[in-house]
């Protein structure tokens, strides 16, 4: 591109410019994109905030309470529970992803896999439903609405005026023009992403990492530019203004509601996922299968009684020099918890097949694609969840079997036994609070920003494949410009 | 009729023929303009003036014959084409969110063209634009006012050709009179003027040839005696004659 040429487009920009400033509407749209992608990243980030300090407050007050506890029978504890709590990603304060739906803290306890709890969408009323105009919901959503009503006759209104016959007839290239334009709207898509790119810049204190916070700057450009060449397209190829905008806004509607929702259906179709009470059912018939680790003389444990006893040379359990009860709790545990990691890791893979499935839309909207990214980017995708849901079960898992070898250890068979008879023997099935320090720091940190930028590359590849083709499309118009 | 002479020939079409989306609009048109001169390219509705001058600055590409500016043939030489020429459409519809200093401004900033105020309120005077309405923005300007904008635009470009599209239609006949004046002033400072009108009687009194265009065919030419225009009546015999043919 020649210096002269560049001028040119940046002198059409700037006229464009001067044509919105004297226009009211996109004044108006203008101020309004601004006033919401600002306010939206000042409410989000105040809130992700507190959701954070708040967070990591509970989880300290969860050891607190739990290590606070007083001289109890082991068992006890494994049923008091604790919980985890995921700290949101740093840059969260502008997507905070499936977050809001999954739930951000898990009740830890013996012999069960909770669900994720606490999930802001569940939690909203009606009034407090305002807080998911999240930052990346209104980039994402409408920020392309408001480039459409700004944009949409930046050519066609020239046609419409006949002043692009006049433009073209002085010297002025069809490509010159259509590049001013669209260099006019990518300074508009600069003031929108403005807000975003400072909060994003800001996240980098809370430790982002700089890559992942220029990936989600370039990716909501990329998205925001697909946008604007969209735009551009249809305000070149259509001779009226009001084609332009109903075609633009039938485009909108097609990649921002109907594609998303259709790659959510055909993820669904096409990999079936058991529904809550299927696979509880099939957890349950599972679970009966094995013993009761509360019952210590459950058959399902006699090989385990003759192979301690072999073990240990002695022929009853109350010989035994640990604690039977506390074994069988334990193996229990064990058994257990590997049939309800099968089912969990199985629905993962379900939820993870339906998502890649979904993802594959991004390759027939910009919106799909940039959702995925934003996601992957900032860490708040399915991937970052079931990472939370497994690393939330190895600690229940740890601190179960940690109390469970506390039972094995501390506790004699015969106290255990008698725990029942009189307060005296009740007091005397318990062990020293001091046992409960069993509790390992749980501080669950968003993945490192390499494997984030890995998984989001699919993604970022779907945009530039989009503004690839666009661009091609409208460089052929602008030849034909006239 | 007059006899061709094309050694003196700015614009030239030989045999041109356009076709727009398969129909035929330009049959084997041939006529030139000298320069200095006023031509008029006189036609009804849908006879092919337009297609003619948009043909004349590349928009079209002909599909047989040639259309040459200063002996360069239009589709190969674009850039110099549009350099050379100022064309004002049919209604000459500048930016109306912008004054006329400003639209001047804007399109000679375009054309790498920088000229001071004081060129740019030369030009203005040239073509009796009111000095109160030209920091005005041009959405209160009359269609005279605007195509005198236009025509100062082209000044200021030293444009040395001018390919006016029917430009006294809507004018008043105050306006139609100040515009005449004005072309045949460019005129006579060497400026090359060709017009396309279906205003017989316009044409009459500004041009020094004129071209009757029906069905994308030239079917008169006619050249005004020395000093005077052309004679209405022999055109309005000309036209008759043909369509009776």
């Amino acid at each position: 591109m020649s210096q002269n040429n560049l001028s040119k487009i940046i002198i059409v920009a700037k006229d464009e410019w001067r044509y919105w400033l004297r226009s009211k509407l996109a004044i108006s749209v203008m101020a309004i994109g601004l006033l919401l992608t600002l306010s939206s990243v000042i409410v989000t980030s105040i809130n992700m905030m507190e959701l954070s300090h708040a967070r990591h407050e509970l989880q300290e007050d969860a050891e607190e309470t739990f290590v606070e506890q007083p001289d109890r029978h082991p068992h006890r504890m494994v049923h008091y529970g604790h919980y985890a709590f995921r700290t949101p990603a740093p840059l969260s304060i502008l997507d905070p992803g499936i977050d809001a739906y999954t739930g951000n803290s898990i009740f830890l306890e013996g012999h069960r896999q909770n669900s994720a709890m606490f999930a802001d969408q569940k939690q909203g009323t009606a009034l407090t439903q305002l807080g998911s105009l999240t930052p990346a919901f209104i980039v994402q959503t409408l920020a392309p609405l408001l480039l459409i009503l700004i944009g949409y006759s930046s050519v066609s209104r020239e046609r419409e005026s006949q002043t692009l016959t006049y433009l073209l007839s002085q010297g002025t290239s069809g490509n010159t023009l259509i590049l001013g334009k669209g260099l006019a709207l990518l300074s508009v898509i600069g003031l929108i992403l403005a807000p975003l790119a400072v909060a994003a810049l800001i996240s980098l204190h809370d430790g982002e990492s700089i890559t992942a916070v220029l990936a989600f700057i370039l990716g909501y450009g990329l998205y925001l530019s697909v946008w604007a060449l969209l735009v551009l397209l249809f305000s070149s190829a259509l001779s009226k203004n009001s084609e332009s905008f109903t075609a633009l806004a039938f485009v909108w509607i097609l990649l921002c509601v109907v594609m998303p929702r259709v790659a959510s259906t055909t993820a669904a179709t096409s990999v079936p996922a058991a529904g809550k009470l299927e696979t509880d059912f099939a957890v349950i018939a599972e679970l009966r299968k094995l013993g009761d680790g509360h019952n210590a003389a459950d058959p399902a444990f006699d090989k385990l009684k003759a192979e301690l006893l072999e073990k240990y040379n002695v022929d009853s359990i109350d010989q035994l020099p640990v604690n039977y009860r506390g074994i069988i709790a334990s193996a229990a545990e064990a058994e257990l918890t590997h049939v309800l990691n099968e089912f969990a890791e199985q629905r993962m893979q379900t939820e993870l097949s339906q998502i890649h499935v979904s993802r594959q839309f991004g390759w027939l909207s910009p919106m799909v694609a940039i959702r995925s990214l934003s996601m992957l980017v900032v860490g708040t995708s399915i991937e970052t969840h079931h990472r939370f849901l497994r690393e939330a079960e190895a600690l229940r898992f740890e601190f179960v079997q940690a109390l469970n070898k506390v039972h094995v250890e501390k506790l004699s068979y015969q106290d255990d036994m008698n725990r029942n008879k009189d307060a005296a023997a009740t007091q005397k099935a318990r062990v020293s609070a001091e046992n409960w320090q069993v509790l390992e720091d749980f501080n669950f940190e968003v993945d490192k920003a390499k494997q984030r930028m890995q998984r989001s590359l699919a993604a970022f590849l779907q945009l530039l494949l989009w503004i690839v083709l666009l661009v091609v499309a409208i460089r052929t118009i602008g030849k034909r410009l006239i | 009729m007059v006899t061709t002479d094309l050694s003196n020939a700015l614009i030239k079409a030989d045999s041109l023929c356009v076709s727009i989306k398969n129909k035929s609009i330009l049959k084997n048109l041939s006529f030139h303009v000298d320069t200095g001169e006023i031509y008029a390219l006189l036609g009804g509705n849908g006879a092919g003036k337009s297609t003619t001058l948009k043909t004349l600055l590349g928009f079209n590409t002909p599909s047989s014959g040639s259309v040459t500016i200063e002996g360069k043939e239009v589709n190969q030489a674009l850039n110099f084409v549009r350099g050379k020429t100022a064309y004002l459409p049919e209604s000459a519809t500048l930016y109306s969110h912008l004054t006329a200093r400003e639209n001047v401004n804007y399109f000679l900033s375009l054309a790498d063209i920088k000229k001071t105020d004081d060129e740019i309120n030369q030009a203005f005077d040239r073509v009796a634009l009111q000095a109160d309405a030209r920091d005005r923005h041009m959405q209160t300007y009359s269609k005279g006012m605007r195509q005198k904008t236009a025509i100062a635009l082209a000044i200021l470009r030293e444009a040395p050709i001018f390919l006016l599209d029917e430009p006294t239609s809507g004018l008043d006949p105050v306006a139609i009179d100040e515009f005449n004046q004005l072309v045949r002033e460019l005129a006579s400072t060497g400026a090359t003027i060709l017009m396309v009108t279906h205003d017989v009687y316009g044409a009459c009194q500004v041009a020094n040839r004129i071209g009757l265009l029906r069905d994308g065919e030239l079917v008169g030419e006619f050249a005004a005696a020395e000093n005077s225009r052309i004679d209405t009546e022999q055109v309005h015999a000309a036209f008759a004659q043909r369509g009776t043919a």
